[in-house]
């Protein structure tokens, strides 16, 4: 891994296109200004992994667990 | 062509029917094609139905139930930008149609709204979004599920 420094209003630039700016440092918190075009999704890391997380235990759901739902969901919508 | 399925056996689907995720869903890169097979009552081919599995067409074991999420959460809209209905070849909106991915937790079931697939259902490519929009959580309860009565109880 690339390791840089940079002080506060300080900027790196990855490719030509990306720019991430330390805005602001207090403690042990680093505030991140980033410029990107919108071709290019930024995210924290933490929801891709939840994502990802998801899908993998949804992988796991079976035939029966779902059997039978679309009734139960008609009954649901019709009223009685 | 036939595709093997854990869940259904050998099925034979259309090749018109395939959906290319080029990116693959979040965590299966390498599986970038799928078709939806209706979960429906076999018994009953005329009841629409409200869940699909999202069938890999390269590994039998791997299919996700997918839904319409407005069918639970009639608020959840997914915002697509310009740049990103290029990429899914997104010529106009209506052209679009999201699902998300059904998980079940105990007795019920959950929605990934934070990661909907978004489909071009003219080009049959689909992609998996990351919403930024907190509200939207990866476990949106969707429906609880009634357990059956018991039939024997301890003594």
């Amino acid at each position: 891994m690339l390791v840089l420094s940079r002080q506060r209003d300080e900027t790196i630039m990855i490719g030509d296109e990306v720019e991430i700016t330390v805005v602001d440092i207090r403690g042990d918190k680093v505030r991140l200004g980033i410029n990107a075009p919108r071709t290019i999704q930024v995210h924290r890391k933490e929801v891709y992994e939840a994502i990802q997380r998801e899908n993998a235990e949804a992988a796991n759901v079976q035939l029966d667990d779902i059997n039978g739902l679309d009734q139960h969901i008609k009954r649901k919508q019709r009223p009685a | 062509m036939k595709i093997q399925t854990t869940r259904f056996g050998e099925v034979e689907v259309e090749d018109t029917r395939v959906l290319n995720f080029p990116k693959g869903l979040l965590g299966f890169p390498k599986y970038q094609d799928y078709v939806l097979i209706e979960s429906g009552d076999q018994s009953r081919p005329n009841e629409e139905s409200n869940f699909w599995w999202l069938q890999s067409i390269d590994l039998p074991e791997l299919a996700f139930v997918v839904t319409d999420p407005t069918l639970f959460v009639s608020t959840y809209k997914v915002p697509i930008h310009p740049e990103q209905m290029l990429g899914l070849g997104l010529s106009s909106i209506d052209d679009a149609q999201v699902f998300v991915i059904v998980n079940k937790r105990g007795n019920v079931l959950t929605g990934n709204l934070q990661g909907p697939l978004v489909i071009n259902v003219a080009s049959r490519c689909g992609e998996q979004l990351v919403l930024s929009d907190r509200r939207f959580t990866t476990r949106v309860p969707l429906i609880e599920l009634h357990q059956e009565a018991p039939t024997a109880m301890s003594a």
